[in-house]
């Protein structure tokens, strides 16, 4: 059996690399490809913790489904707002959107 | 297999709301005046304000996802203030900045019900599943002024910040779920009480707790992580802002009290780091605003400072800084959307902001206007007897109460640095001469005026007339049972 | 064996996650990304989430990494392969990725989880786990199911707006 916290690294492991992409980019769909990286890590969490702690309850599981759902949703959202923009200024790069200081 | 008989009563406010959304989707194919669309919305809201406060179903409901406590009601209720008198405010001029004045009142009702969901939510999935709710719907709001560039920007990076803040939420949510073995805030606190051994919450929980604080902290805008607030506050339209400002706020403050009250047993180290981070959220929040000009920007900054006050309460981690909290919510839904309702009627119609030069001499020109503007200024000032007064009087009471003195005296000093930007905004606009042509402010419509006369009413009535509402605040805060 | 295999589903996940986020050419990017939840629905069966398994490769694959590659082609000129991948700050927020990593991941390494000298799980996955499942949803998890229908209301009527705006 594999243990436990494999598992965990491994997910603490695809959410940082997402976190960097998340922050390190400067295209705005390469920064959602890195927050799709931090929610997927999350699932494996999830379910991980569902293994282990408790397989009877289906909570962990449950919870990552509707973890699955919201990033859909949060993906056509910000990828609509990201063509939208594009339409807008020809960029998608987050240092040339930027209008507003202070 | 049986299945569980589903309590519809527990959730009638929000069945109105979704259900008035559909109505009003459909009656946009139809309907040539779209005013009537925001008075279809006006009516859900008041339904479901009138199901929250008549229907009183037992608590818990749904399996516990859901609670119908005081703390809910209270919310609710907030919120659904705030979404009437958002929708009001923005009657007459919805035209000036969307052609989707429909897709604007459903969107408006929608993020309603997911802060509902979220303020009374009592699991880990409801909670994340209502903050998604408002987030999105929230995301699209902002960016719904076209004829200003800068709200689709502030739509692109609020959503790129909120998103990854979801994130952050997630994981710490996952380890807490991991540390107790449920996601229930009711098992969680039970689980962390009986402590134990084969719960291994030992350096799970803070640091669950923690990583959710990030999240929370993303959406309340708390210092250091405000930077998205005043480029969306300033971009979305105004009468956006004004919901968002106040409502947001009410929902993830009533969601993380709960689930302060569930995760934690009143440490010290936990409430020296919640004052710390009101230390900073208020200092940052007032310094920054000292020096904007656009007014939008100012009061985005003043509502970080804001959520700052709101969360010394907390750090008191008693009960009356609890109720200070409550109080100070209810008290900054009035007097922030007023202040957002006066910036909306002296906009021009062309525009999405007002600087200070613009108000500049505005007695002048609107004597009524710049009254009201000053009674909303004097209570986020914390004048008494206004309502902001007694809401720091009682947070900082709370922190005093709770020991920490010294975060109180850091609360009056900042205070006093924001009465100087609230006050200026006075000064401007009594002694200032006129700058700005009379005929750029638009003519205020009837709509606008009742928003103004009731967030000024209520300003200065709920300061002098608490005695029935905070015992409502007071009864929500008994049932937490703060250890 | 389930280590081994373990060992190299993961290397094979992290690897492709790596190069979604330094690769040059953003739609190389997001098709390492769709390797990368490939590899996450692999650790999923070795975790005996079949349906979440399925559930990701339908959502992630089919619906979300389509949706970003779409969006990758209708912006032309951001697979631009000279331009600047990484902002001025990807030292300094490549330094927090790996201070956040060791972080947590000394935490779950730390804990002392229920049965963890042999690391196994308490329990075996229930056999009908899909049928557990499915009576959540209409049982004690109704409210977030139908929440989450309000949400996917919320996401379609945002995407249509935005992205139907012409002017």
């Amino acid at each position: 059996m594999v243990p436990l916290s494999w598992y965990l690294i491994l997910a603490a492991a695809l959410f940082c690399i997402g976190v960097f992409g998340a922050l390190a980019r400067r295209n705005a769909v390469g920064i959602l490809m890195g927050i799709e990286l931090m929610l997927n890590a999350v699932n494996i969490n999830l379910v991980a913790f569902w293994r282990h702690i408790g397989p009877d309850q289906m909570t962990g599981q449950l919870f990552a489904i509707f973890v699955i759902t919201v990033a859909a949703a949060e993906a056509a959202v910000g990828l609509a707002l990201i063509i939208a923009i594009y339409r807008q200024r020809n960029t998608v790069n987050v240092e040339e959107i930027d209008m507003m200081k202070g | 297999m049986t299945l569980p008989t589903l309590n519809f009563l527990a959730i009638l406010p929000l069945l109105i709301l979704v259900a008035a959304t559909l109505l009003v989707l459909l009656a946009d194919l139809v309907v040539r005046n779209k005013r009537v669309l925001t008075f279809l919305g006006l009516l859900a809201v008041a339904a479901s304000l009138a199901a929250v406060l008549l229907v009183r179903p037992a608590a818990p409901t749904f399996q516990g996802m859901t609670l119908a406590d005081e703390l809910g009601l209270f919310a609710s209720v907030a919120i659904l203030v705030a979404t009437g008198l958002a929708l009001l405010l923005a009657l007459e001029r919805t035209s000036d900045f969307t052609r989707r004045p429909g897709a604007y009142v459903a969107l408006l009702l929608l993020a309603t019900a997911g802060m509902i969901v979220m303020a009374k939510a009592s699991d880990f999935i409801t909670i994340f599943l209502g903050l998604e709710i408002l987030s999105l719907s929230l995301y699209i709001l902002v960016g719904f002024a076209q004829r200003d560039a800068r709200s689709n920007e502030a739509a692109l990076k609020y959503f790129l910040l909120g998103a990854f803040a979801s994130g952050f939420f997630l994981y710490g949510m996952a380890l807490i779920y991991a540390a107790t073995g449920s996601t229930n805030l009711a098992e969680i606190s039970k689980g962390i009480a009986s402590h134990s051994a084969s719960l291994p919450f030992a350096p799970l929980l803070p640091i669950g707790v923690g990583l959710l604080l990030v999240g929370y902290g993303f959406k309340l805008a708390l210092v250091p992580f405000h930077m998205w607030t005043p480029d969306v506050y300033q971009g979305a339209p105004t009468s956006v802002t004004a919901f968002m400002s106040v409502a947001t706020k009410t929902a993830a403050f009533a969601s993380l009290i709960r689930v302060l009250a569930a995760v934690w047993s009143g440490d010290r180290p936990w409430l020296l780091a919640l004052a710390g981070l009101a230390v900073v959220t208020m200092t940052l929040g007032n310094l920054a605003a000292l020096r904007q000009t656009s007014l939008k920007r100012m009061l985005a900054y003043s509502s970080i400072a804001h959520a700052g006050y709101v969360l010394t309460g907390l750090a008191a981690g008693n009960d009356r800084g609890f109720e200070g909290a409550l109080y100070y919510l209810i008290a900054y839904t009035f007097m922030n959307l007023g202040a957002f309702a006066t910036i909306q009627a002296v906009q021009r119609r062309d525009q999405n902001d007002v600087t200070t030069e613009q108000i500049t001499g505005l007695s002048t020109q609107r004597p009524g206007l710049a009254l009201l503007m000053t009674v909303f200024m004097f209570a986020l000032t914390g004048m008494p007897p206004l309502v902001g007064f007694f809401g720091k009087l009682y947070v900082f009471s709370g922190a005093v109460q709770g020991g920490m003195t010294w975060l109180a005296i850091v609360g009056v000093i900042n205070s006093a640095i924001a009465a100087y930007y609230y006050l200026r905004v006075t000064v401007l606009m009594y002694m200032g001469g006129a700058t700005a042509a009379a005929g750029d402010i638009p003519r205020t419509g009837w709509a606008v005026w009742t928003t103004l006369v009731i967030t000024a009413v209520a300003t200065l009535a709920l300061g002098l007339w608490q005695q029935p509402w905070m015992e409502s605040i007071r009864e929500a805060v008994t049932l937490l049972a703060l250890r | 064996m389930q280590q081994a295999i373990f060992i190299i589903l993961a290397l094979l996940t992290l690897g492709a996650a790596l190069m979604t986020v330094i690769t040059r050419n953003l739609l190389r990017a997001a098709l390492w990304l769709v390797a990368t939840f490939f590899g996450i629905a692999a650790i999923f069966i070795l975790l005996r989430a079949e349906f979440l398994a399925v559930a990701q490769i339908l959502v992630y694959v089919g619906a979300i990494s389509t949706l970003i590659i779409f969006a990758i082609m209708l912006s032309r000129g951001i697979m631009d392969p000279d331009q600047v991948r990484f902002n001025g700050q990807w030292g300094v927020v490549g330094g927090f990725a790996a201070l956040l990593f060791v972080v947590l991941a000394v935490i779950v390494t730390r804990v002392p989880w229920p049965a963890a000298a042999g690391g196994a799980p308490v329990g075996d996955a229930p056999a009908d786990a899909i049928a557990r499942l499915g009576a959540a949803f209409v049982g004690p998890y109704a409210i977030p199911f139908e929440v989450a229908s309000v949400l996917l209301v919320v996401a379609m009527i945002g995407a249509i707006i935005i992205a139907r705006e012409r002017e």
